[in-house]
């Protein structure tokens, strides 16, 4: 789909509104349960969504809204997932002829071969500044539950995310594009 | 059209170049010991925490719902065993009421804090970071009710960690079981010092301690009050795990610290009195790096 940067606004803020709902969710009510030790990233399904499907100059500028309204949850900063969304979807755009979101199964795949590499590349950033490897081995441990749970989650967030992008769930799955 | 197209793939690759620029200057220059916000984050986080202290309290006031009514379709089967247990727990009440009061007297013997010369803010728990990567804990007191950055947070079982950044009515605490924690402590019996980081598990590292020292398993350790942002002497935990190999200068040392993070509610905010010197020292550092810099 095509945006142009007046289509963007109204997507945008229903977007960054389910982003505010998921982050109130995974930092209330699941640590509340106990699940202390995983977090589920939903502002990753989000970005991921945005590279596999918007074709617009401005993504990188969306990214950095969606991290940097991620930030107010987390002291993680924008930056990292910023950087990591950007690279993502410039891959993304060099592979679209590829990607296909046929079912449910190869949107899981698809979403579970990008959270690999954003875990490579924010794992080389903190390597960077915090020059500890058990820390990134650690996340790698967490890495796999929580990004298989947002993998999982993919194909029902991403028809939702559809509807706001397109105003319709026609584009489901990736189909039309 | 081919001329739009072309000008909006030059658009794409400026606005992907400067964000990238714009993100890996901020990564390189990004501190993890404290948080400046500015107003606009101030005033969002403002917004968003106490939704996510409403979340909280209602998710608790849901689990007691659940746990009070819709939980209780076989309560009657489960009469008939409880009034048995009841029976059996009356004997053992007259012993406990007796370690209960042993107890009280024992706490007003500890009484955890009233040793430490600092303004305490009680302060509720109402969220947890957004990423599992940092150990972060978000609570309902902020800069109005006296808080400063780097404010040591505690609980009666020992150390939390600091304030790392801080709204007017909300801050967020650097637990120390995040690695970017880093906090001088000795162990209490042999006087060792180490710097202590989180590690995972809920487990930290004490670091840099000397192969010659005699740690044990067991030992209590504590803040040591250098770094000027702990008070020295507030319990961190117990050591868990040593290893010491037969090279090397330093030994393995795995500490457990006393505070349940899991089951974490309420927690001790303590403001020294000279929080504002502290500030306009910062200041005055600040200011002198510019000045260094501009030379």
């Amino acid at each position: 789909m095509k945006v142009q940067l007046k289509d963007l606004a109204v997507p945008l803020l229903l977007t960054l509104a389910l982003l505010f709902v998921l982050e109130i969710f995974a930092t209330t009510v699941l640590p509340i349960i106990g699940l202390h030790r995983y977090v589920i990233p939903f502002n990753i399904l989000i970005v991921l969504y945005m590279g596999f499907k918007l074709q617009t100059p401005y993504l990188a500028i969306l990214i950095f809204i969606v991290q940097y309204f991620h930030h107010f949850f987390t002291v993680e900063g924008w930056e990292m997932g910023t950087v990591a969304g950007v690279v993502i979807c410039l891959l993304i755009s060099y592979l679209r002829d590829v990607i296909h979101f046929s079912s449910a199964a190869m949107t899981v795949f698809v979403t579970q071969v990008f959270q690999c590499v954003w875990f490579f590349i924010v794992s080389l950033l903190l390597y960077s500044k915090l020059g500890d490897m058990s820390f990134i081995l650690d996340k790698f441990w967490r890495f796999i539950p929580e990004s298989i749970i947002i993998s999982l989650m993919a194909p029902f967030f991403f028809s939702i995310l559809d509807k706001f992008w397109t105003g319709s769930d026609e584009a489901s799955l990736g189909e039309g594009l | 059209m081919k001329l739009m197209e072309a000008e909006g793939k030059k658009l794409k690759i400026f606005i992907n170049i400067f964000v990238l620029a714009l993100s890996l200057y901020t990564v390189s220059k990004r501190e993890y010991n404290f948080d400046r916000m500015s107003v606009f984050e101030q005033l969002m986080i403002e917004s968003f925490a106490p939704i996510q202290r409403l979340a909280s309290s209602t998710q608790l006031s849901l689990g007691s719902l659940f746990d009070h009514y819709l939980a209780n379709v076989s309560a009657s089967k489960n009469n008939l065993v409880l009034r048995k247990k009841m029976e059996e727990l009356e004997s053992r009440l007259f012993t406990y009421e007796e370690i209960q009061l042993e107890n009280v007297r024992l706490k007003d013997l500890l009484d955890f804090s009233s040793d430490i010369p600092h303004k305490k803010v009680l302060a509720q728990v109402v969220a947890w970071d957004a990423s599992s990567d940092f150990q972060t804990l978000r609570i309902n007191k902020g800069l109005t009710d006296g808080l400063s950055l780097q404010s040591t947070v505690v609980t009666a079982k020992g150390l939390v960690g600091y304030v790392y950044r801080l709204t007017d009515h909300f801050a967020d605490i650097l637990t120390i079981l995040d690695p970017n924690n880093r906090t001088d402590v000795l162990v209490h019996r042999t006087r060792s010092h180490g710097i202590l980081e989180g590690y995972h598990d809920g487990r930290t590292l004490m670091k840099y301690v000397t192969r010659t020292e005699p740690v044990i398993l067991g030992d209590e350790v504590l803040t040591s009050g250098l770094g000027n942002i702990y008070p020295k002497g507030i319990p961190i935990g117990a050591v868990g795990r040593i290893e010491r190999e037969s090279y090397g200068i330093t030994q393995y040392v795995e500490v457990i610290p006393g505070v349940d993070f899991s089951r974490l509610e309420e927690v001790l905010v303590l403001v020294r009195p000279n929080d504002e010197d502290r500030r306009k020292e910062w200041q005055a550092l600040d200011m002198s790096d510019v000045e260094g810099g501009g030379e």
